[in-house]
């Protein structure tokens, strides 16, 4: 059998295992849950906010909330100051065409969701060599296409994770807000969601690097949130150290992990999103092949 | 044809050694128990077979074709592992069919080779149900038939009939002989009569290293050799043995009464047994069983270390 035909059959029983066992299911509602419930609390403050506004200002507060920031967002004064402030033209008009509340969902995946990678992935392939499951199927495979068919399996799960969540936060927009803009927020959501994915790809490379290199499923997760707390220091370290010595190799080390390319993820030109969604795929695979090396030669 | 071959192999696990320059030379087509006690290597070395375990040095052969590789040998050669768990949520068939698949087997041969492994483990019944739901003897017998999976030429077996149940032990046991010649197997087992019931050609492994390899008529000598369970003590002397079977070496096991009789060339068990039986019966020791064949477990004994000496004479 070739790799990739391998490597699909592997990230198919993945994707079958998980939902035998619903794990997938616990994984989706997790997600759709936490977007659901991040969005409510989102449009809440932004209720409240917008009710302050207007009662400082001596108008008629609204029942719904986002009405006042519709508004606001499409008014040419504040557009000139984000503009301004933001000190990037094209980025604040791209910014500014976006809904809020998407804005908010980006937000909050690019933030979250690399959390919740972490907290599936990272036992998947420990918890198989740890109950000795894996002793049924390498003789069968390689240790490679084995590897890549679990990440590739989980990846569609994280794909479906994140369209769900969209959903959810697009339901709960259209059911709360004033002013919902249903086709340019769920493009939006949409465009946000694929994006989030991607970069949590690049999370999901490394979670199931760490888990390739340990037995024991609790030492794996245990050490990805490790890992993923390296990954952070890193990237407070090149966005606060200022020191010259320090800049080179700070930006070198930012732009090894996904935390680095972030940023460009909110731009609007190609120029800059597409690479950094090449990085990110490629750091993936990079974080796979590496946790690979050491699981290559390791005793299952 | 050698179907595997071990060549010097070592393999350590941190300062413990478990394969100390282990030799084994599995012939194509043979039925080949590795005989070894608690930690003699014979897992590990099941393991470094099909590439689960890297060794430290030596070589291993696999079919004739060089170290195994899963995509040079894979699908020819599966393995039984002994203590590994099945993915608990995954239905007995499509699991067989995911392995099956894996190993190169496809569309309605899959299918085949599925209904023939769940009928010979008697899982036909139960190839809808989740692996979790299964008890502990049906779940080794799903273990089995993986190994079985797609007529795979080596197939190397790890205590396969422990947790068994006695009725599935012998029926499994019948399977696994009308194998012979058609696939090589090699079974490690504890069980010293289940080896003798079913191989050709065996080896005793200890502390990581070949101490004998034979066929099981070489090493047993079944056609030399004859032991008798008597009903209480010899009372016949050595002298009237040897006056009687010319040329015969023989010990008495007083704890287990059993007299032990090694004849030479000349000689076959019948002759022997129409020439002793009747003088042990006049001097008035009462027979309860004859078998030739010294015995595995006997053998692996003494091969291992000396043999308990129960005052008896020779």
């Amino acid at each position: 059998m070739t790799l990739g035909g391998s490597v699909g059959r592997v990230a198919f029983q993945e994707l079958a295992d998980s939902i035998r066992s619903r794990r997938v299911w616990v994984f989706l509602l997790l997600y759709l849950a936490g977007s659901v419930a991040a969005t409510i609390l989102f449009l809440n403050i932004l209720q409240k906010m917008e009710t302050h506004l207007v009662s400082t200002l001596g108008l008629n507060p609204a029942t719904e909330p986002g009405g006042v920031t519709a508004t606001l967002w499409k008014s040419d004064a504040f557009q000139r100051m984000m503009t301004q402030l933001i000190g990037d033209r094209k980025l604040a008009e791209s910014l500014l065409s976006i809904p809020p509340l998407a804005l908010f969902w980006g937000w909050l995946c690019l933030t979250f969701g690399p959390l919740l990678v972490t907290l599936t992935a990272s036992v998947r392939i420990a918890e198989e060599v740890w109950s000795g499951s894996v002793r049924f199927v390498l003789f069968r495979t390689t240790r490679l296409s084995w590897v890549t068919g679990k990440f590739c399996g989980q990846a569609v799960q994280l794909l479906l994770a994140f369209l769900l969540s969209a959903l959810g936060a697009w339901v709960v927009g259209a059911v709360r807000m004033n002013s919902f803009e249903p086709l340019p927020t769920a493009l939006a959501l949409l465009a946000f969601a694929l994006k989030a994915w991607v970069y949590g790809l690049a999370y999901l490379g490394l979670a199931t690097a760490v888990s390739q290199m340990f037995a024991s499923p609790n030492v794996a997760s245990a050490l990805s949130f490790g890992v993923l707390m390296v990954v952070g220091m890193i990237h407070g370290a090149a966005t606060f150290v200022k020191a010259a010595a320090w800049r080179p190799t700070l930006e070198i080390l930012d732009l090894l992990t996904p935390a680095g390319h972030r940023l460009d993820l909110w731009r609007p030109d190609a120029a800059h999103l597409v690479p950094a969604l090449v990085y990110l795929v490629v750091l993936a695979f990079g974080y796979l092949f590496l946790g690979h090396l050491v699981f290559r030669r390791r005793d299952l | 044809m050698i179907a595997l071959e071990f060549q010097g192999v070592t393999k350590r696990y941190g300062r413990r050694t478990a394969l100390n320059g282990l030799d084994l030379s599995v012939p194509t087509g043979s039925i080949f128990g590795l005989v070894g006690s608690n930690g003699a290597g014979k897992t590990t070395a099941m393991a470094l077979a099909v590439g689960l375990l890297r060794m430290d040095s030596g070589t291993i052969d696999v079919l004739g074709q060089g170290a195994f590789h899963p995509g040079r040998q894979g699908g020819r050669v599966t393995l039984l592992p002994q203590d590994s768990r099945l993915p608990l949520h995954a239905r007995v068939d499509e699991l067989l069919g995911y392995y099956g698949r894996l190993q190169g087997v496809a569309g309605p041969r899959l299918k085949r080779a599925v209904d023939e492994v769940l009928d010979w483990t008697h899982l036909q019944d139960r190839r809808n149900s989740p692996v979790r739901t299964l008890s502990h003897g049906m779940m080794r017998r799903v273990t089995i038939a993986q190994a079985f999976l797609g007529e795979p030429d080596l197939i190397l077996l790890d205590e396969p009939l422990s947790g068994l149940d006695p009725r599935e032990q012998v029926r499994i046991r019948e399977m696994l002989r009308l194998r012979r010649g058609r696939q090589t197997l090699l079974i490690s087992s504890h069980n010293l009569h289940e080896l003798e019931a079913l191989c050709d050609q065996v080896a005793f492994v200890d502390l990581g290293r070949r101490i004998r390899q034979d066929s099981l008529e070489a090493v047993i000598r079944r056609r030399h050799s004859l032991v008798m369970v008597l009903d209480g003590p010899m009372t016949l002397s050595g002298a009237a043995l040897t006056e009687a079977v010319p040329g015969v070496q023989w010990t008495y096991d007083s704890a287990r009464s059993e007299l032990t009789l090694v004849f030479p060339d000349e000689w076959t068990p019948a002759r022997v047994n129409g020439t002793i039986l009747p003088l042990l019966v006049t001097a008035g020791c009462g027979i309860l069983e004859v078998r030739s064949g010294s015995g595995l477990e006997r053998e692996y004994l003494n091969a291992t270390a000396p043999p308990p000496i129960h005052g008896g004479f020779q």
